[in-house]
């Protein structure tokens, strides 16, 4: 294969598997926003703490397969009690939530700057073989994270169209009234669904930690590219989410090809402000 | 009902003196003072808060008069201190004329990137002034021959004369009183504006915007102005800050920018102007104090911040001045 | 001959497969009190909202003073001559009641968007005020705020606010529902006051306030004009009785 055709189809698999771990974060994010009328500037800092305890898990057990059971479990514990005694409050109001989430966002990045470090460090590659891809030498454990992510992915699918829970959560996105009218348990919807949120982001991390270098500020760019993708997906349009986190990644992936790749990001944001231009709604209203 | 009464018998209600206007009133005669009576270090400080708060006023007039939550607004900011340094360092004119070329980059910024998101519905409009910013803070940091990127480029700044005298920013009290003249300005002008026909406007628009609507009002048009007014002081805030500094770099363009006034109006009031500087106060004078002992400070300004907004979501002043 | 002041003519509102208005004729002469009824879903406020601007017909066409305001938006209508109130209250909470009014008269000044002036010290804005204030009777809350007044005087500062643009026809969104008895009489009180001197179109949902008001009532049900008369002849309607009864009567 021709070099620069190769060069592309790297990147655009890289894009591609990129969106896959983008789409999980940013549905955790839409899933947040709708059920609970939070707008959550911490969400990119729970995808840090995704990778920065599968950091530690790593360091400690030499085994990094275990942080994808330690992430979820930590996560659960800690985020229950955040949603119940300290986000409730702010429930439904959007700029009041969106600072409160700042402040948390504060607390998290200043707990793992000052227990994890200012130095960005690399988990070593949990599976160091390649593939060869049409002509191209594909790393296996970005294939193996693409697979995994694929595999969350379909679970949640499952979870929230085949099960009555998903029912009640997807009710609640449209109408929290007329949920708690028809007797759906919204406390515990929000509870469960805050976590679940969490738990998506986090896991982001964890499956992104190998690939990029861990930092406590790697949030920041993962948090305003995921509710790019929620708006521009279409807000409550959870295939809208997905397909934007392809699309969009895929997109990043090839023009980082022709473009440096702070100018293949700045080249995305000038596309997508085209699209709301043109479709101020997001692609697929719900 | 007789219709019958005369208009002259009932006079309109005085329009009393608030709560916010006399903070505004103290505040300034205490900066006034303290431009005798502090340090060195301290006056930096202070310099600092007054042009923040120069910021945090432009931001709430966004955010507190109509409701309008930007997420873009270190575009202004950056624009305006790149503005000085396309006056400095290009044009080479003097101080004051490119003080003016801040504002009109602040002008052109908020216009264009303004008629793209105000008509856009609340959530919509945040992520579009957030991907503005984005576009900008990278182009910035990548552009370094123009820019400087994130190192920066300083600037050496002639003395800024006014026929009668010549005054030199490098004095630190000159500075000092430089920055405070335009900070009464700025509350002066945006004080009359809300008072104004044109504040009521958007105020009735934050207060309910399909009412003001159904009354004759072009929406769009009035949002669109006071995105362009809060744009434009934000832009004079960035263009001090870089003749503060004598540095402007790319990170002028970065989402502390962004944020940092969100939180100093949300903390000291929406739609009270003057109540956003206490947030600025707030928040700089813990930075300054409390990171010299403890590095994470931010932990207890995150605390800080939750505990404010539990409280009240309209802010310290906005709370005091009786709302919840 | 009175002139048409607002003529509504086959005027359809789809909503994807719901047909929510259904070719609805419908005119208005110039100092007239009409009244428009129909049960819950009959598309009254819908017709409201198309006659407003706030929402596009499917088809059909409004004129007002003959001119087409179909696809005007809302504020250019308003600018026009229509004012109207909402069901639910549509005031501005924190501002008081004077502030509330003094907006709608400053809409109507040749410079509403003046950036210096004092608005305290603008006499001719002032005095408008005042007199929209008396007209409903709030002179003497007239500094408090929106948000502390009681539900139907809301709904009566709503349509000073509505007044204060001086339209020439103003249309009333249910302006008693859920209010008290002794106040919805209040109420009432300010409609008869005000119809002496301009053209009011109601939509009500309780029959005793309209067939006092109105000279003159339209029965909407499922979108489709079924009756129109002098109240007399509405009440003694065999079809609108039956429609209503489950409903009021």
């Amino acid at each position: 294969m021709p070099e620069t055709a190769s060069t592309v189809l790297f990147l655009l698999i890289n894009g591609l598997i990129w969106g896959l771990i983008v789409a999980l974060i940013a549905l955790g994010l839409s899933l947040i926003f709708g059920v609970m009328g939070i707008v959550n500037m911490a969400h990119g800092d729970i995808y840090m703490a995704g990778a920065v305890i599968a950091f530690y898990v790593t360091s400690l057990t030499g085994d990094f397969w275990l942080s994808l059971l330690a992430v979820p479990v930590i996560v659960i514990i800690l985020a229950a009690p955040l949603e119940r005694f300290i986000l409730r409050p702010y429930e439904g109001y959007h700029s009041t939530s969106m600072i409160a989430t700042v402040g948390i966002s504060f607390i998290i990045q200043q707990i793992a700057l000052g227990t994890y470090g200012g130095i960005p460090k690399k988990i070593m590659n949990p599976w160091p073989v390649s593939f060869n891809l049409l002509g191209v030498d594909y790393p296996g454990y970005r294939l193996l994270v693409g697979a995994i992510s694929l595999l969350i992915l379909s679970a949640l699918w499952l979870l929230l169209y085949k099960t009555s829970y998903g029912i009640k959560v997807r009710a609640s996105m449209q109408d929290r009234d007329m949920a708690n009218a028809m007797g759906i348990n919204v406390n515990q919807i929000l509870v469960t669904t805050f976590v679940l949120g969490g738990v998506l982001a986090a896991m982001g991390g964890t499956l992104a930690a190998p690939i990029n270098q861990v930092f406590y500020l790697m949030g920041n760019d993962i948090v305003l590219l995921c509710f790019i993708v929620v708006i521009v997906g279409g807000l409550g349009s959870l295939k809208g989410t997905f397909i934007a986190a392809l699309s969009l990644c895929a997109l990043e992936g090839v023009m980082a090809s022709f473009l440096s790749p702070i100018q293949a990001r700045a080249a995305i944001f000038v596309i997508m402000v085209v699209v709301l231009m043109r479709r101020p709604q997001g692609l697929f209203k719900e | 009902m007789d219709v019958a009464k005369t208009s002259m018998d009932v006079s309109p209600p005085r329009e009393k003196i608030s709560l916010p206007s006399y903070f505004a009133i103290f505040f300034l005669s205490a900066f006034f003072i303290l431009g005798f009576l502090l340090p060195k270090g301290a006056m930096s400080l202070a310099i600092q808060i007054m042009i923040f708060s120069i910021l945090a006023m432009a931001y709430d007039v966004s955010l507190g008069f109509t409701n309008q939550c930007s997420l873009g607004h270190s575009v202004f900011f950056g624009g305006g201190a790149y503005g000085i340094v396309f006056g400095i360092l290009y044009l080479k004119i003097g101080v004051l004329p490119s003080l003016i070329c801040s504002l009109l980059f602040g002008f052109v910024l908020a216009l264009v990137t303004g008629v793209i998101s105000v008509r856009l519905s609340e959530a919509y409009f945040v992520i579009m002034t957030a991907i503005f910013f984005a576009i900008f803070h990278l182009l910035a940091m990548d552009m370094t021959w123009l820019t400087g990127g994130d190192d920066g480029l300083t600037m050496s700044l002639a003395p800024i004369s006014l026929g009668f005298a010549k005054f030199s920013l490098y004095d630190q009290r000159t500075n000092y009183f430089f920055v405070f003249v335009f900070l009464g300005l700025s509350y002066w002008v945006l004080n009359r504006m809300a008072q104004a026909p044109l504040g009521k406007v958007f105020i009735s628009i934050r207060e309910n915007e399909k009412r003001a609507c159904f009354l004759g009002y072009n929406i769009f048009g009035y949002k669109l102005a006071a995105f362009v007014v809060s744009g434009v002081f934000s832009a004079l805030s960035g263009g001090l800050y870089a003749l503060t500094l004598r540095y402007s770099s790319a990170d002028f363009f970065s989402f502390t920018w962004s944020i940092l006034p969100v939180v100093w109006c949300l903390i000291g009031g929406l739609g009270t102007l003057a109540g956003s500087w206490i947030g600025v106060v707030l928040m700089s004078v813990f930075q300054y104090y409390v990171s010299a002992w403890w590095t994470y400070y931010l932990i207890i300004f995150g605390v800080i911040i939750l505990v404010i907004l539990r409280v009240s979501r309209k802010g310290i002043i906005g709370y005091l001045a009786g709302g919840r | 001959m009175a002139d048409r002041l607002l003529e509504i003519s086959g005027i359809t509102k789809r909503f994807g497969g719901l047909v929510a208005l259904d070719r609805v004729n419908y005119a208005v002469r110039s100092g007239e009190v009409r009244g428009i009824i129909g049960p819950n879903g009959a598309g009254k406020t819908t017709f409201f909202n198309v006659i407003t601007g706030e929402l596009k017909p499917t088809s059909g066409t409004i004129a007002f003073r003959g001119e087409d305001i179909t696809h005007l938006p809302p504020h250019l209508i308003c600018q026009k001559g229509l004012g109207r109130t909402f069901q639910l209250t549509f005031v501005f909470p924190e501002m008081s009641v004077y502030d509330c009014v003094w907006v709608g008269v400053n809409a109507r000044a040749k410079q509403p968007w003046r950036p210096f002036a004092r608005s305290g010290r603008i006499q001719e804005l002032s005095e408008k005020t005042l007199t929209t204030c008396e007209l409903v009777g709030l002179s003497d809350r007239a500094s408090e705020l929106a948000v502390n007044l009681s539900y139907g005087d809301q709904k009566i500062l709503e349509m000073a606010m509505a007044l204060s643009t001086e339209p020439s026809i103003l249309l009333l969104d249910e302006p008693t529902q859920g209010v008290s008895p002794k106040e919805t009489e209040n109420i009432i009180g300010v409609i008869e006051n005000l119809s002496k001197r301009m053209t009011i179109v109601l939509i009500e949902h309780s029959m005793d306030v309209v067939l006092r008001l109105c000279r003159q009532i339209t029965v909407l049900s499922e979108g489709r004009v079924i009756a129109e008369g002098p109240p007399e002849q509405i009440s003694r309607n065999e079809e609108v009785q039956r429609i209503y009864l489950g409903d009021i009567l």
